[in-house]
């Protein structure tokens, strides 16, 4: 009996009205279809699970693609050890060529992982400086991209990779276009010596502390560090010059031969955009030091004296920085030019 | 060790919004950090300088934010980010094509951005952003661009007008038509200018002078903008006006609704906002109509305009444009010389070859003909065409819609030049009232009553009518000569001036049975009015000052006095009567004499309501036939109107019948009743249901009770509760509705 009443309802419910009630949503149709969804397509990156019996050069493209394009802070961590090995394997080797490589991971110096910055540091160690060279100007940008960020961390493993690159190209880094001033704008602007600002905001009366920043306590370490870094970059740029060994066929190869280096009229800047000031090249000592004289002296040297007045670390720093300087411009004054 | 806590602002996501946000609320103590934000910006912009193709998604994102950054605060260190406009300009110029399009909508809405924040002035961001409009292959780009121009002219017009940014962007869309005539790219100035026109942000003659250069182009496309914007802009422009006054708020639906609704800041904020609406509907609707003149009275030598796109679009026979298109620019052109009364002879015999029935949509040729008409065409070019008509369309062979379209198009040339005809075609064609069609009969007899009352004599006797041959003996009715012109007045100016006079010698009788009283009182008075207020009204006798005398307006006297003389009865009645008036008389000198004030205009309209004046202005048809023609000048004469007597007594298909009937009705999807329908209104309306309806849904087991306790009830009890009952509705009910 039981049964038979229930299926009765069931067969009764189908012809019930729906009943309203005030405050509820209304009952779907039987025959309601959920459009509201919107189909999305689904990327995914390749990621090859077969391991074995990949082409190497296949398998360091992938891994390379990996490194820059992967959401996932470890395979990118992953993948630029796996470029660091075959990049320092005996023999070496880079189906790509540095600036290749160069391109793809020049982005991740400001990456928010940090494993995968120390991972890159260490990339770019093991890449041939003579390759390296003729890329300054572009690994530079990137450079002052990552000072001058938002993370204090980025910041200081920037500076790391800055100071790798005064290593192998330090010539290149202060001669290239926009090396010279627009670094050391972002050198004054991390240790907190830009006069821009303070000239730009016309805030007087008040003693603005050497940074603000934000959220982070500014250890007296990484201050330390700036200006080490920056002292190396002073120096590199005042690094008297010395004249090139003789060479008998020199000048004639540069007479009749083609030029063996990328760019070689690049002062000539015949096909670029108008340079400013602050991007122009400055390419020999001469002229560095009389920007720096014109522009940054009196900012640099307010900066160090009130660096000292701090002691312990940071004034051990900045009495280094100032020993470089002096030794920079007072070499400039002494030795004659040839 | 305790692990080191991760400030939020080293969350690289999240960090750029909320040093944008510290830096609006403080800007003095965030200079540093934007500082080292702009070099990052610089440099990035520099790495994507050096190679804008090939950038990676994760450079174009990191700059994408920071050109954000920047532009939301660049108002705030206006010496740091000086270049930052000029970057985006050139970004804009240079790489538009291959900018990633997020980026690209970045860079452009951070330049209207600081635009907003007036870093940029309107003009050189509309200079940036047009020539990227007119060159972009993207259609993305395109609209987005062109809402952002066009937005920003409107925001840039909306308190004031911007004269100077406006002739500059007039100028820069007038040069686009006019550089390069045969291109496409003029297209965005007719779109820009009609838009703005629409909008009634541009008024004034310089847009026309753009669209008729676009009318002039060789560019079939941007030709048909500009004819489009001439035949149709204007009534865009009304209709617009319309729209946005059309959605009303009702006032005290709001504030019923906010009695009832939770009171919260939002409602209220809501509410304001439609009661601050409301009042500014009304103070709009209460301010003067501003005076907009259609763009084709606006035209800079219209002849010559007419003249030009009548010689390059339909006289030339290489032009290849389509038919439906030529017919525009026909329209176009036929509008103009009706409109301003033009003298293109050729086009009248460039019509011949057109008017035949078989000629694809002919009815518009027609009415474009009829429009093309005017008193000062010469009747000898006419002829032929009507001629034409007649032969071709309007014969017993043809079918009855097109001897109705015929006689029609005849009676609508006939309406503006009435010398056209021929007596013995008008005869012929008048004849055809005794066709079995009833759309021929009408078209003739319109015809016949046409001529009955402009030329007469054409027709034979028998089909004058009373009136028209009344007319004809008593010498009223007088064939109009080629080129003659009413002559122009005001209507009743005689009973006005009538009037004054009788005002002014009233005044001197009184005062002179009075014996004496300042005589220079007479003309301060002498208007019936404080002439305090309406000095500029009194007569000319007024510059003597105290001088005035009664030898003095006896000078005045026998110029104004003259149609007084006449007779007793108002000047126009005396004309009726045919009396030898020279016309010179006729014509009142008062206005021309004296100034008019809003007084004398007030008792001129009275005045002329007591005379009846209306009903000597002729009879009606004369009435409806000018009001037609005015009809014409201000929309043109279309193909629906040449086609109109045709369909007379034709039975409508029942699709037509069902749609005509629907017509004005609310929609029905389903068949529903009518109740239905109210109650899905109300719900629709937010409307919830009435006491009755939800006593009616009430679950029975919950009214069962009561029901039982009812019935229960002592005679006293229920004798209270209905006394009770009635005490209460006396009152008004719960909610006191009578107190």
């Amino acid at each position: 009996m039981g049964s038979s009443n229930k299926k009765k309802k069931e067969k009764k419910k189908d012809f019930n009205k729906a009943k309203l009630k005030v405050g509820k949503a209304k009952a779907k149709a039987a025959n309601f279809t959920d459009t509201s969804f919107k189909s999305k397509s689904i990327v995914v990156n390749q990621e090859a699970i077969a391991v074995d019996n990949i082409d190497p050069t296949k398998q360091f493209k992938q891994n390379l693609s990996l490194a820059a394009t992967s959401k996932t802070d470890n395979i990118r961590r992953d993948a630029l050890s796996y470029l660091i090995n075959q990049l320092s394997a005996k023999p070496r080797h880079d189906p790509i060529g540095t600036a290749g490589i160069l391109t793809k991971l020049l982005p991740l110096v400001s990456d928010s992982s940090k494993a995968v910055r120390a991972r890159l540091l260490a990339l770019f160690r093991v890449l041939p400086p003579s390759e390296v060279r003729p890329h300054a100007e572009k690994i530079l940008m990137y450079t002052r991209g990552g000072m001058t960020h938002l993370s204090n961390d980025i910041r200081n493993d920037t500076l790391n990779v800055m100071e790798w690159l005064i290593e192998v190209a330090g010539d290149d880094v202060v001669s290239c276009p926009g090396g010279w001033l627009k670094t050391l704008n972002s050198f004054s602007s991390m240790l907190g010596w830009n006069p821009n600002v303070g000239s730009a905001m016309s805030s007087k009366g008040w003693t603005t502390g050497s940074k603000t920043l934000l959220g982070t306590k500014k250890g007296p370490e990484s201050q330390a560090r700036q200006m080490q870094v920056l002292a190396q970059f002073l120096k590199a740029g005042f690094q008297p010059e010395m004249s090139a060994p003789y060479e008998s066929r020199a000048y004639w190869d540069n007479i009749y031969r083609l030029p063996g280096m990328p760019n070689p009229f690049a002062y000539l800047n015949l096909f670029g955009t108008p340079r400013d000031e602050g991007s122009e090249m400055y390419p020999d000592r001469t002229s560095r030091k009389r920007v720096f004289d014109l522009k940054w002296k009196v900012a640099i040297y307010t900066g160090i004296d009130g660096a000292k007045k701090e002691g312990g670390l940071v004034g051990r720093a900045a009495a280094a920085l100032d020993k470089v300087l002096a030794e920079g411009l007072k070499e400039g004054n002494s030795v004659p030019e040839n | 060790m305790v692990k080191r806590k991760v400030a939020a602002l080293e969350k690289v996501e999240a960090d750029l919004v909320s040093l944008q946000y510290k830096i609006r609320r403080d800007p003095q103590s965030y200079a540093q950090e934007f500082y080292d934000q702009w070099l990052s910006y610089d440099a990035q912009r520099q790495i994507f300088v050096s190679a804008p193709t090939t950038a990676s998604l994760d450079d174009v994102k990191k700059f994408h934010d920071l050109v954000d950054l920047v532009a939301h605060v660049a108002d705030l260190y206006p010496e740091l980010t000086a270049p930052y406009p000029d970057h985006l300009k050139e970004l804009l110029n240079r790489h538009h094509a291959v900018l990633n399009s997020e980026l690209r909508g970045k860079v452009v809405g951070s330049l209207v951005l600081i635009r907003r924040k007036e870093v940029i002035d309107s003009t050189s961001l509309l200079t940036t952003l047009f020539p990227i409009l007119i060159s972009t292959p993207s259609k993305t780009l395109r609209t987005l661009l062109y809402g952002k121009i066009i937005s920003d002219l409107r925001e840039s017009n909306s308190r004031t007008t911007n004269h100077r940014l406006n002739k500059t962007i007039q100028t820069v869309l007038y040069n686009l038509v006019t550089s390069d005539r045969t291109s496409t790219k003029g297209m965005w100035a007719t779109r820009i200018t009609r838009e703005l026109w629409r909008r009634q942000i541009w008024v004034d003659a310089k847009p026309c002078d753009v669209m008729k250069e676009a009318c002039l182009s060789d560019n079939e496309k941007v030709v048909v903008g500009g004819v489009r914007f001439f035949l149709g802009g204007d009534k865009e422009r009304e209709e617009a006006e319309d729209d946005s006054s059309d959605e009303e708020i009702d006032v005290r639906r709001v504030k019923h609704v906010g009695t009832i609704n939770k009171k919260t800041k939002k409602r209220r904020k809501a509410m304001d906002k439609a009661i601050s609406k409301v009042k500014k509907q009304e103070h709009k609707k209460k301010a003067p109509h501003p005076l907009n003149f259609s763009a084709l009275h606006l035209i800079h030598d219209p002849q010559g305009f007419a003249e030009k796109l009548f010689q390059k679009h339909l006289q030339n026979t290489k032009n290849k444009f389509t038919l439906e298109n030529k017919l525009l620019v026909l329209q176009l052109v036929t509008r103009l010389v009706g409109l301003h009364k033009l003298t293109i002879i050729s086009l009248y015999s460039w019509f011949v070859r057109y008017l035949t029935p078989k000629q694809e949509s002919v009815t518009s040729f027609l009415a474009s003909l009829a429009q093309a008409t005017h008193n000062l065409v010469p009747p000898d070019a006419l002829e032929p065409l009507v001629i034409k008509i007649a032969n071709e369309f309007v014969s017993e062979a043809s079918a009855t819609e097109v001897a109705a379209a015929g006689i029609n198009a005849i009676r609508e040339v006939a309406i503006r030049q009435p010398l056209c005809m021929s007596e013995t075609l008008l005869q012929d064609l008048v004849l055809y009232q005794r066709s079995k069609d009833k759309g021929v009969v009408m078209a003739a007899k319109g015809l016949q009553s046409l001529y009955r009352e402009v030329y007469p004599q054409l027709l034979q006797k028998k089909y004058r009518g009373k009136e028209a041959t009344m007319g004809l003996r008593s010498g009223e009715t007088k064939q109009r000569k080629f080129g003659e012109e009413d002559v122009g007045g005001i209507e009743g100016i005689e009973l006005l001036e009538q009037w004054k006079e009788e005002q002014k010698t009233a005044k001197l009788a009184a005062m002179f049975a009075e014996g004496e009283g300042g005589e220079a009182k007479i003309d301060v008075d002498d208007d019936g009015f404080d002439s305090d207020e309406w000095e500029v009204g009194s007569e000319e006798t007024d510059s003597s000052g105290g001088w005035i005398n009664v030898s003095d307006d006896e000078d005045d006297g026998p110029a104004t006095k003259r149609p007084r003389t006449d007779s007793d009865a108002p000047p126009l009645v005396g004309e009726d009567n045919g009396n030898a008036i020279s016309e010179a008389n006729r014509i009142s000198k008062l206005a021309t004499t004296s100034i008019l004030t809003p007084a004398d205009l007030l008792k001129l309209q009275e005045l002329r309501r007591e005379a009846n004046v209306e009903k000597l202005l002729g009879s009606k048809t004369a009435k409806r036939k000018k009001e037609l023609i005015q009809r014409h000048i201000d929309e043109g004469v279309t193909a629906d109107d040449i086609e109109m007597p045709a369909n007379i007594g034709k039975k409508s298909t029942k699709e037509e019948r069902l749609a005509m009937a629907k017509d004005g009705k609310p929609l029905r999807e389903e068949h529903k009743s009518t109740q239905a329908i109210r109650k899905s209104k109300k719900e629709a309306l937010g409307k919830s249901s009435t006491n009755k309806e939800k006593a009616r849904k009430k679950n029975f087991l919950m009214t069962i009770g009561k029901a039982r306790a009812k019935n229960k009830r002592s005679l006293t009890d229920t004798q209270k509760s209905l006394k009770a009952h009635v005490a209460k509705a006396k009152s008004g009910g719960r909610r006191k509705n009578g107190a």
